[in-house]
Parts: structure tokens; C-alpha cells; sequence
């Protein structure tokens, strides 16, 4: 059955989504870091903090613990800048540290992810040939409501850290692939897979609310 | 022809851009044919922009930098 969505509608989809690029470290900067130039502090913390809350608090930190979350990144960040050799940008770098000191504190660790249950929901909306047998439900109601903001909050808590952390650089930040695959220490494959999974299990949440149009 | 399956999987995986200039012609076309997976992808851009307003609802207040480079410099 043809769709009524018109080709130029999914041109979003084909065409090269602006992805945010990673500045470029200055030495000069870094040795201004290194010296504890007051001025240069300030600077990394107004151009790094907000981006750094944003993503503490969309990996469910809250508002307190957020900001003595992002301290202990720019602290560690301070203590390390000897041994930083300007390979990395300092964005990448702190994002780093943020993933690092997140999965301490939430205690959390990388489990086995070769198998996830939510591939076999994908799988099962499908049949052998690959055609919908359980296609996705109508969630624009849902997906345009003023509460959807809140409704994904819910529904992102289901997510397993590193799906989340994921989703949050890539949709929130707007960070590239191969930055993301940097900070999480992960794969392009595995980039790849984390992704699918964390947009599946959202999309499932979102529908179990029963939200969708009859 | 490209199946329903790979689409969806090239879109929730966001790796779309990654695929031969072909393949991404491929998907366009079964997009503008299908209505389910179309529907797909709308979805997964509307979960973007959903997940944007989760966070902007977090937005940090006015004094965050002022308060961090104040308890940074005293350390």
C-alpha cells in the first residue's frame, strides 16, 4: 500500500544529519589549563558544564547530584591535565570522565549485552521474510503530547546504562559516532546495536502506554 | 527489494549514512512505499525531539558556571 508521506518528508532520513563536531584543542589553551590560568578555567566550564548537566540529568542524576557530578568531572579533569596529550578533544575528554564517574557512582557495570531480550520483541513484529507481522502503532498522539517529554523520562529509567548513555549522546548532544564510540570506549558495531536497542525499548515503553490511536 | 526488517533495523541503529549510496536509495523508496515503516521513522525522529524536551526541562539554572568556577578555584 503506497504511503501518503511524500518523498521530500523523508528526506531527513537519507540526507546528512548535522551531527555536533568535536573543537579543536588549542595548546596554547591546554597550557593556560595546565598553569591553572583562572580565565582559562572559566572558559572550559562555561563552553563544557551545561552540555555535561544536561546529559547527568538525562541519565536520571538528579538536579543535586548532577552538579556534584559534573564538580568531580571538572576536578578529576584539573588533576589529569598532565597526562592529557591533546589526542582527544577536551569536549571527548570530559564526556569521558562524566561515563566513568557515572557508572561508579551508580555502581553500575557493563553486563554480558550479547543477548537483550528486546531483540527478540524486534524479531518477533516480523516474520520470516522480514515483512511486519506486528507493525508499530500509531504513537503520533503520544509522540506530539505536551506530557512527552515526561512520558520518555519514565520510559528511559527502563533502559540499561549503556543504551541509555547511547541514546543520550547521540539524540541530546548531537555527538557523532566516532566521538560517542571514544567516550563509552565502544565499537562502531556495538554503537550500532546499543542504539537499536535503546530506540526499541523506548518505542515499546511508549507503546505500552496506550497511548496509540485505535 | 530491501525488506521491512532491514529498514527498520537501518533506522533504529542509525546506520543509514554508513550504506552504499544504493542501499540509502533502496530504503527511500520502500519509505515512500510503506506505510508502516515510514511511520517508523517518523517515530524515531519524533523520539529525538521528544527526548529533547525531556531535556530541556532539565535546564540547569542561570548561576551553574559562576557556582562551579567559584568551588573549582578554591580547591
Amino acid at each position: 500500500m503506497p504511503s501518503n508521506v511524500s518523498a521530500s518528508r523523508l528526506e531527513f532520513l537519507t540526507a546528512n544529519r548535522k551531527m555536533t563536531p568535536a573543537g579543536t584543542i588549542n595548546p596554547a589553551f591546554l597550557e593556560r589549563l595546565r598553569r591553572r590560568d583562572p580565565e582559562a578555567l572559566a572558559e572550559a566550564v562555561h563552553d563544557h558544564a551545561r552540555p555535561l548537566i544536561r546529559a547527568a540529568r538525562a541519565l536520571g542524576f538528579a538536579e543535586h547530584d548532577a552538579e556534584d557530578l559534573v564538580q568531580d568531572v571538572f576536578t578529576t579533569f584539573l588533576e589529569k591535565l598532565e597526562t592529557f596529550e591533546g589526542r582527544s578533544q577536551v569536549r571527548t575528554w570530559l564526556f569521558g570522565i562524566l561515563h566513568r564517574k557515572a557508572m561508579e557512582r551508580r555502581r553500575a557495570s557493563i553486563k554480558d549485552d550479547r543477548m537483550d531480550p528486546i531483540d527478540e520483541v524486534f524479531e518477533s513484529r516480523f516474520d520470516a521474510d522480514g515483512n511486519w507481522t506486528r507493525p508499530p502503532a500509531d504513537l503520533e498522539r503520544l509522540l506530539l503530547s505536551k506530557e512527552i517529554g515526561e512520558m520518555i523520562r519514565g520510559c528511559m529509567g527502563g533502559l540499561p546504562v549503556n543504551q541509555r548513555e547511547v541514546f543520550v549522546l547521540r539524540e541530546v548532544e548531537g555527538l557523532d559516532t566516532v566521538e560517542i564510540c571514544k567516550i563509552l570506549e565502544v565499537s562502531v558495531t556495538n554503537f550500532g546495536v546499543l542504539m537499536h536497542r535503546a530506540r526499541a525499548r523506548l518505542r515499546e515503553c511508549l507503546e505500552s502506554k496506550g497511548w496509540s490511536k485505535p | 527489494m530491501i525488506s521491512c526488517k532491514n529498514v527498520a533495523k537501518l533506522l533504529m541503529s542509525d546506520e543509514l549514512q554508513a550504506q552504499t549510496w544504493w542501499k540509502r536509495v533502496e530504503v527511500r523508496l520502500h519509505l515512500a512505499m510503506c506505510k508502516f515503516c515510514s511511520r517508523l521513522a517518523r517515530q524515531v525522529e519524533q523520539l529525538r525531539s521528544g527526548v529533547r524536551k525531556m531535556s530541556e526541562q532539565d535546564e540547569a539554572d542561570p548561576n551553574l558556571e559562576e557556582r562551579l568556577i567559584r568551588r573549582l578555584s578554591g580547591k
